[in-house]
């Protein structure tokens, strides 16, 4: 039988993926992709504890709407700095890019 | 359903999920990574069908494949000359990033198993009464996040357009069409 756990057990794996990924990856858009892992496993976090434990409210679901705008935000601004950046220095590699090192 | 058809398709959409995630965090080519995002997303689509969160799996598929996987290809395509697939596409931390992100989640699905979740016989509305609820509280007690999540929205639109359209010509002459030169 599957329930709440095995979902948020799934969640917690796809975000330890994207956690790896953000944390491990040299090129800013593999980072940008780890990032929309995590906001998936979180969305996914969401939606289960919906579904399993307050199946008639409607606020997790209002959650998980404005977590997909944030996260769309996200992604159109972050990959705009990274098209800038690229632009500005030749390189989206994040070893590379150092200006604001002190 | 019974419980064996949903344990299977759970089974099957995890792995969906999953082993692509790996791939994606894996891959050396990142446009295979990138593409690789796309069964991920879709896994986590089904699972959302699973969850009887029928509004939020055509959302998932409109604005995570339609419109955030589309940009970040077009990205990486924009971006590619640079990133040899043969040059190394990982920093040093990968050993305790992966000791760290592994624990975690293993301490995690140990503390879900062993917590004693409350059992709720409810079901949830179907598709046509979830989605009537769902607008109906976007627009009366949720109005205002809802107002705060369009202010985002447009703040981030003007605000990736700003950045994007730069302000100095490109060292490599990749000005896109709508720059101003000076």
């Amino acid at each position: 039988m599957i329930g709440l756990p095995h979902y948020l057990l799934v969640s917690a794996a796809l975000f330890g993926i994207g956690a790896y990924g953000a944390l491990t990856r040299r090129n800013a858009i593999s980072v940008l992709m780890g990032v929309e892992l995590m906001l998936n496993a979180g969305n996914l976090n969401f939606l289960a504890c919906w579904r399993f434990l307050t199946p008639t409210s409607m606020e997790p679901q209002v959650f998980v709407l404005i977590g997909l705008t944030v996260a769309a935000a996200e992604a159109a601004v972050g990959l705009a700095v990274v098209l800038n950046i690229y632009r500005e220095h030749g390189t989206v590699n994040l070893d590379r890019i150092a200006e604001l090192r002190g | 359903m019974n419980n064996a058809v949903v344990t299977a398709a759970f089974v099957s959409l995890a792995a969906v999920t999953l082993v692509p995630a790996l791939y994606v965090v894996n891959a050396r080519n990142l446009v295979h990574a990138g593409f690789a995002m796309l069964p991920c997303l879709i896994g986590v689509a089904g699972l959302y069908a699973l969850l009887e969160a029928h509004l939020f799996v055509a959302v998932q598929v409109l604005i995570y494949i339609g419109a955030i996987l589309v940009l970040i290809l077009f990205a990486l395509m924009l971006t590619r000359d640079v990133m040899d697939p043969q040059e190394g596409q990982r920093n040093g931390l990968g050993l305790w990033a992966g000791l760290t992100c592994g624990v975690g989640a293993l301490v995690c699905g140990h503390i879900l198993f062993h917590h004693p979740w409350p059992r709720i016989a409810e079901h949830p509305l179907g598709a046509h009464d979830q989605t009537a609820a769902l607008g109906a509280a976007l627009i009366g007690r949720y109005a205002l996040p809802f107002e705060a999540a369009s202010l985002v929205l447009l703040a981030a639109l003007i605000g990736a357009i700003v950045v994007a359209k730069g302000s100095r010509p490109s060292r490599r002459g990749a000005v896109s069409q709508g720059a101003v030169e000076p």
